[in-house]
């Protein structure tokens, strides 16, 4: 193990694999940063560079490079005009764009690009060493289990959000309920689409993300006008180092969950980010500045969502089981490359697949520079007049909408949802709860119905004796449901007296 | 038709002075019409070909479009762009390919059951695969295969089958999606052996093998190509593959087990929408096969675990009436209960 991972090693030390991992960061942070324009995608556009390579040292690592920078890219526009580009990027808007608002558009970035290389630098190492104990674990994790934990998952949300329970509770069941819209998964028949083929596929994710957030932030920035007058948006101060230390257990802890959240195939970056993010408002001193600008708010999602990317390798290298459209890309990748993914890869190709890894973890190096030299230029958007900015953003939010699949229809879904997040932010209502629903909803019911196929008729066996795990879970939501609700309650309520006085 | 940018700012530089535009007007008609007979003369395709893949981001129909693709402009003369435009279980790429105009620049990549048995599955008054669009090559196929687990209580497909028929609705299989290319082929073994399997939905293949090596479900279906890895390792067992004939020593067929020899095949196929002029098909069809015999383009899919077995249009056509037919059967059998 020691002497193919020092092969390894040796074989990662080249030139050629550096430029093209940097090649890759630097694409995958441009695709990254249009919103509209998916990871995936960009991936895909550009596996053939890869295969037509023909050196799995460089075809691989670029790809990774591409992977990488797409993720982080994509927190860019959150926080600078608040258009999370994937689900990936919700919790980074929360405090993200206040922070932009306060003239802070630098600080946000600088912080979100170290959370994210910290988190991923580790998340990585992780793998790493850990890949071939890990694999046997990876498989124990099937429908009951992911459905369980979704489940959890949805409960945390909406006791954890800003506001009354019961809003939360409303905007999460409304999400969950938006989320059947479309087709049955298991039949197929269409639902709730009033006859519509547009809606055969329910509502796209992208859309309703730029309409929930970035439209109502037009909204308002064009309501205000020129009133608070045009020079508002500074690129901002450097964060300090002070800052970053402060915010070290919080990444240390969303690296922790999102790597778990990452070993589980089929769970995913959003849900990731908003573990790290909720988690962070519960142990942190000061839980109502979350939202409003709080710069570990930013450190906690933007380390949870780059912490999955690590371990998601470990089930496509060990048993060549893709956990998301990305993994499956890179899955092609390797095949075309003579390396098949499974349980013999290490066995056969175990220097190669090393020196990949190697080259993963020295890839978040050389993100950090790449990041770094970028920041200026990307902060400088929110410095141009807001008589352009605005305009460029309604372009940028359109035409992302329309790049994601090219659908007429998802224009319309962008509309409305944008006069919903209007409606919702008038009536003090926090739409995350809604969008989290939505994602989970739709995963929740596949799994379940999943599970449900897979218990049969003997179900009290198949709940206390095969699945105990989900058993366990599902008796634990509710008492951690109570438990964090009261404290969020308590909590609340300490700032409003605060406040106050 | 190009143009050279360095005449034409030679000849803007001629035209530019005042005097000479008396001459300019006559050698402007000329140059037109010698540009516009060009274009008469003009071989297909003469700018790039766009083709709709009605898949998702990262599938394997996304990666082998990919392949076939980056070769193929050598032959064409002209690039191959692929244009993903998933969603309704693949109708509205084909839709769009269905709808747009048929001269030979827009094609589609498809499946024999997008092709065929979705018109029986998904209902739809939009278009007729079979009137609607021509088929310009078949690019390959896969033959499917039954797989357990080699610690599991299954040695041949005897005992699984016997097994089977002693525990109705017990069984349970995974399968990558409704009415794609493992549940397809699992309902026509139910159907022609009267099983009854619990079949548990996955999102694509890979997570339906998980299921099985998992232990969670007893049975499922699979490429070898995908699995051989795993057979290899000593994981994964092959019961039966696809096809009158064995392709893998000591593996029955499934022509053995009692099975319809055209059972379990997907057929990856590049159609046209019809009315697409003879003589631009013909451009099309000779640039496929000569993909399929270029050696890069043959290890690249072999590492993929695909075949290259190309298949001309007119021949897969006849494919096509059978499976129509055959599919029908299946639907409506389901269907109705």
């Amino acid at each position: 193990m020691i002497e193919t991972l020092l092969v390894g090693l040796d074989a990662a030390l080249r030139i050629d694999t550096f430029v093209w991992i940097s090649a890759g960061l630097l694409l995958g942070m441009l695709m990254g940063s249009l919103p509209g324009f998916t990871t995936t995608m960009g991936m895909s556009v550009l596996v053939p560079i890869s295969f037509l390579v023909g050196d799995p040292l460089i075809g691989i690592p670029f790809l990774i490079g591409v992977y990488k920078g797409g993720i982080y890219g994509g927190s860019v526009p959150a926080i600078l005009v608040s258009m999370p580009g994937t689900g990936a990027s919700i919790a980074t808007v929360f405090d993200g764009h206040e922070l932009t608002k306060k003239g802070q558009p630098r600080k946000a970035l600088e912080m979100g690009l170290y959370a994210s290389a910290i988190s991923d630098f580790f998340s990585d190492v992780f793998t790493l060493v850990m890949i071939i104990p890990v694999a046997a674990v990876v498989l124990n994790f099937g429908p009951p289990e992911i459905a369980s934990v979704m489940f959890l998952s949805l409960v945390i949300i909406a006791v954890t959000s800003t506001g009354p329970v019961i809003k939360g509770l409303i905007m999460l069941c409304l999400g969950v309920w938006l989320g059947f819209i479309g087709a049955d998964p298991f039949s197929g028949m269409a639902r709730y689409t009033f006859g519509t083929n547009e809606l055969y596929d329910g509502f796209h994710l992208i859309p309703m993300l730029i309409g929930l957030f970035a439209l109502p932030e037009i909204f308002n920035a064009v309501k205000e006008g020129d009133r608070s007058g045009s020079r508002i948006a500074f690129v901002g101060e450097r964060l300090r180092l002070a800052e970053l230390k402060r915010s070290l257990r919080t990444i240390c802890r969303s690296t922790v969950i999102g790597t778990g959240i990452g070993l589980v195939p089929g769970l995913g970056q959003p849900i990731a980010a908003m573990m790290g993010y909720i988690a962070a408002k519960n142990a942190s001193k000061t839980p109502e500045n979350f939202g409003k600008g709080e710069l570990d708010g930013v450190a906690a999602a933007e380390a949870a969502n780059n912490a999955v990317n690590g371990p998601t390798m470990v089930p496509l290298l060990t048993l060549g089981i893709p956990g998301d459209a990305v993994t499956a890309l890179l899955l092609g990748a390797f095949m075309m490359q003579g390396l098949r993914p499974g349980p013999t890869l290490l066995e056969t190709s175990g220097e190669t697949v090393f020196a990949i890894l190697i080259a993963m973890v020295f890839a978040n190096v050389l993100f950090l520079i790449i990041g770094y030299v970028t920041i200026p230029l990307f902060a400088r958007v929110v410095t141009i007049r807001r008589s352009l900015l605005i305009p460029v953003t309604i372009m940028l939010a359109f035409a992302g909408t329309y790049l994601a699949r090219g659908n007429p229809f998802d224009i319309v879904t962008l509309i409305g949802f944008g006069l919903v997040g209007i409606a919702a932010r008038t009536a003090r209502f926090d739409v995350a709860p809604m969008v989290m629903g939505f994602i989970l909803g739709r995963e929740l019911e596949y799994t379940f119905g999943q599970t449900l196929a897979l218990a049969g008729e003997d179900w009290m066996r198949f709940a206390f004796v095969e699945r105990i795990g989900m058993t366990a879970v599902l008796i634990a939501t509710p008492i951690i449901g109570i438990l964090l609700g009261t404290r969020m309650n308590r909590l609340r309520q300490r700032a409003i007296a605060r406040e106050q006085a | 038709m190009s143009i050279d940018p360095v005449g034409v700012a030679a000849a803007s530089r001629w035209f530019g002075s005042r005097g000479r535009v008396r001459l300019a007007a006559p050698l402007f008609c000329a140059a037109v019409l010698a540009i516009s007979l060009t274009v008469a003369q003009a071989q297909y395709p003469e700018k790039p070909i766009t083709l709709i893949v009605p898949y998702a981001a990262g599938g394997s129909s996304d990666l082998n479009a990919r392949v076939f693709t980056t070769f193929i402009n050598e032959y064409l003369g002209q690039p191959m762009l692929i244009k993903l435009v998933p969603g309704q279980a693949g109708q509205k790429g084909t839709l769009e390919a269905v709808r747009s105009a048929p001269d030979g620049y827009t094609l589609l990549f498809t499946d024999n059951y997008r092709d065929q048995l979705h018109r029986y599955t998904f209902r739809n008054d939009a278009y007729d695969t079979n009137t609607d669009l021509v088929p310009v090559a078949r690019v390959n196929y896969g033959e499917i295969g039954i797989i357990v687990r080699t610690d599991g209580p299954y040695a041949t497909w005897a005992e699984l089958e016997a097994d089977a028929r002693a525990r109705p609705g017990q069984l349970t299989m995974s399968h990558s999606g409704l009415w794609v290319a493992l549940f397809v082929p699992a309902l026509q073994i139910m159907n022609n052996l009267g099983l009854q399997l619990r079949m548990v939905p996955y999102r694509g293949g890979g997570p339906a093998k998980a299921a099985l090596m998992a232990g969670d479900v007893d049975v499922s279906m699979a490429f070898p190509a995908t699995v051989a890895a795993d057979v290899e390792a000593g994981r994964i067992r092959i019961l039966a593959t696809a096809g009158p004939e064995r392709i893998l020593e000591g593996v029955p067929s499934f022509a053995e087990i009692g099975l319809p020899a055209t059972t379990g095949f997907m057929h990856r196929v590049v159609m046209a929408p019809a009315g697409v002029p003879e003589d631009r098909l013909r451009v099309l069809r000779e640039a496929f096969a000569r993909v399929q015999a270029e050696e890069a383009y043959q290890e690249l899919m072999d590492q993929l675990g695909e075949n290259t077995e190309y298949l001309d249009g007119v021949d897969y056509e006849l494919v096509r009436r059978q499976q129509s037919n055959d599919y029908r059967e299946l639907a409506e059998s389901l269907l109705e209960q």
